[in-house]
């Protein structure tokens, strides 16, 4: 599976964007999928068949797209303006290698050396206003030969692993996520189960509206990179979750309010299978969850993610070992999931 | 030369102040075709001698720095994270950034932690975090981290040079190893020339901690002229109109005031024109934040000048030379010496 998220992280898919995204997922698939839809908003639905089909539909989400950019401007001098598509503290992109436009030209993002600014000025983080990128251009002609208005930019993609079986590279959210589910497709199922690779989850769950609605699921399962807060400096109680502690599951969060039946039943044969799993615990940020529990006629969802640090930044950090609970959970969750309630 | 891969060979080394040894030996390498003789000293200059031959020549000495800024590790943490102070560098281009950690093992890679916006409170992301207030993330145990990583270990940005459009390189340490080969460019200009001075090329230390390694090379190999070949800079997007910033592109940028002294900036100008190299002059008033300054007053004092190359971000992750300017460098360098008889 390490692959297989490699070579995601690899791929480029700012909201409206995914399609290298997606094709890379076609190609990983393609050959153990019964079927395969790729909708008008560029979901791809991916239907795995097991021996036996379900009482009721069950979907397996997780989105293909990443925090980025789109070039709102390029300058007369040949730089280009930007603005963030998905939410990104702009002290994050301050010397940061990048990937402008379809042909991924190179460029980057810094400010103006230190000895050309003051004290007070280095109090101040700069606005993702003053920023540009830089590839060279010598004027606005020119650069528009690389890329247009309204073009995808984003962090270039640099995976290196490192420490404790850390990995850090772009877009582990929620690339992760879309490995776990290549992986499961591979493996084959119980159950007949659709497994939904989704766009724009990062500008308000756009994509898994729209699979949600097709897909009328009575059973979710949402699988996430979310934000491990677990450094120095955060207090113990706002970290959210921690690296180490494996697989990640939700309660509740912006979106959603997750049956807590439904949650006990299954984390209860999560721990008989010696699955190492927390809660989350935080109530900040949402996932497609949010938009899948109210399709159709409601459907009981399973909020899973692996604990990243660092999310929405060229550097999202995973702990492998956590990796591979999320994958044992989403595997129990699929073939479990099902009651008769 | 191949200049990108040449360039290359010395920015993705590491060689923080103090611990430039890593550098040194390639730079070495690198200058040892072109001279009679190439040294290491204890700080880890490199120094290259190739006489004239001629009895009673002067010495001309030409200086680039090897060292790189960077960081030193203050506290190993318990969670597996280490504080760490910066030596010339801008904080706000640190969160999220990639560091590699120098350690007595080797480098390793870690990164700067930053808190995801989902869990910032309203405003934060408007104010710059200071240094202090950072953590170097190692991805260990705390026990790893501390069999790993020693209070005074450096840090460094991470990652290798790549080029932008039009001819344009960017990286870290082109401040100032990109200068280095500027010089490399002149001695193969000059193979095989009959000069009238003995040239001595030094690769130097700690000049970003205050030009320590060329003022011990100073007082030891004594020269008659000098030229301390830096980066300046460039001009960006957020300059401001009072900011003392030069044309990427523009040339070689000859510096005039006491550090730079006027007569032999002069004669830099006059076979920059001669030549028809571009060139920027600048004024520089006193210190010119170069080795010039550590260089000039030893040994009975030493006629110095600053000629500069354009670099975008300087002191980033990201600097930004173009290739051209280098060649141009390497030009004048080369023509300047050719014609020097050892009196301006």
């Amino acid at each position: 599976m390490k692959e297989i998220l490699k070579q995601l992280c690899a791929a480029n898919g700012v909201p409206g964007y995914e399609d290298e995204v997606r094709e890379c997922i076609r190609e990983m698939v393609e050959p153990y999928a019964d079927e395969i839809i790729e909708d008008h908003l560029g979901n791809l639905l991916v239907l795995k068949k097991g021996a036996k089909p379900r009482k009721a539909p069950m979907m397996v989400c997780a989105h293909m797209d990443e925090v980025g950019f789109l070039i709102s401007r390029i300058t007369s001098d040949g730089m280009f303006k930007i603005v963030p598509s998905g939410g990104i503290d702009p002290r994050v992109l301050v010397g940061r290698r990048m990937e402008v436009g379809p042909r991924k030209v190179p460029g980057v993002i810094s400010l103006k050396a230190i000895h050309l600014t003051t004290p007070e000025e280095r109090k101040v983080a700069p606005g993702i206003d003053t920023l540009y990128i830089d590839i060279g251009a010598s004027s606005q002609k020119e650069a528009e030969q690389y890329a247009r208005v309204g073009d995808y930019a984003t962090f270039q993609s640099r995976w290196v692993e490192f420490g404790d079986e850390r990995i850090r590279s772009k877009a582990i959210d929620d690339r992760i996520g879309c490995a776990v589910m290549v992986q499961l497709i591979r493996e084959g199922v119980e159950k007949d189960t659709w497994f939904a690779f989704v766009v724009g989850e990062e500008i308000g769950s756009r994509g898994a509206q729209a699979a949600a609605s097709r897909l009328k699921p009575r059973w979710g399962l949402v699988i996430e990179g979310t934000t491990a807060a677990d450094i120095p400096g955060v207090r113990e109680h706002e970290r959210s979750c921690f690296q180490g502690g494996g697989a990640v599951v939700s309660l509740a969060d912006r979106g959603s309010v997750y049956n807590r039946e439904f949650v006990r039943r299954l984390t209860g044969k999560a721990d008989e299978a010696g699955i190492r799993w927390q809660y989350r615990a935080s109530m900040n940020g949402s996932t497609d969850a949010g938009v899948m529990h109210q399709a159709g006629e409601g459907a009981q969802v399973f909020g899973l993610a692996a604990p990243v640090r660092y999310i929405h930044s060229a550097s999202n950090v995973l702990h492998w070992p956590d990796a591979e609970e999320v994958l044992k959970m989403a595997r129990l969750v699929v073939k479990e999931a099902e009651c008769d309630d | 030369m191949e200049l990108v891969n040449t360039i290359k060979s010395l920015t993705d080394r590491y060689g923080v102040s103090g611990d430039e040894y890593g550098v040194s030996a390639q730079a070495a390498e690198l200058l040892r075709p072109y001279m009679d003789r190439v040294e290491v000293d204890k700080l880890g200059n490199v120094i290259g001698y190739r006489s004239c031959g001629k009895e009673g020549a002067k010495k001309l000495l030409l200086d680039a720095h090897l060292d790189q800024i960077g960081f030193v590790i203050t506290e190993v943490l318990e969670e597996g994270f280490c504080r760490f102070i910066g030596m010339g560098v801008d904080p706000r281009m640190l969160l999220g950034s990639e560091l590699t950690v120098l350690t007595k093992e080797g480098p390793i890679p870690a990164v700067v932690s930053c808190i995801p916006p989902h869990l910032q409170k309203a405003g934060d992301n408007k104010k710059a975090l200071p240094i202090e207030e950072m953590v170097l993330d190692l991805g260990m145990s705390g026990e790893k981290a501390r069999e790993t990583v020693r209070v005074g270990d450096y840090a460094a940005f991470a990652g290798e040079a790549f080029q932008l459009k039009n001819d344009l390189l960017c990286g870290k340490s082109m401040d100032d190893r990109a200068c280095f080969v500027c010089i490399l460019l002149a001695l193969e200009e000059l193979q095989g020339k009959e000069l009238d001075v003995d040239l001595i090329v030094l690769g130097s230390t700690k000049e970003e901690v205050g030009g320590h390694g060329a003022r011990a090379r100073a007082y030891l190999d004594a020269p008659d002229y000098a030229i301390a070949i830096d980066v300046c800079h460039a001009r960006t997007g957020d300059n401001k109109p009072e900011d003392r910033v030069f044309d990427l592109g523009g040339g070689p940028v000859i510096g005039f005031g006491s550090n730079s002294m006027p007569k032999f900036a002069r004669r830099l100008c006059e076979v920059a024109r001669a030549k028809e190299i571009p060139y920027q002059p600048e004024a520089v008033p006193a210190h010119s934040g170069t080795n010039a300054w550590s260089i000039q007053p030893i040994e009975g004092g030493v006629c110095t000048a600053v000629v500069s190359l354009p670099l975008r971000y300087m002191h980033s992750p990201v600097e930004v030379l173009k290739l051209k300017d280098m060649k141009h460098v390497g030009h004048l360098l080369a023509e300047f010496t050719l014609g020097f008889d050892g009196n301006l």
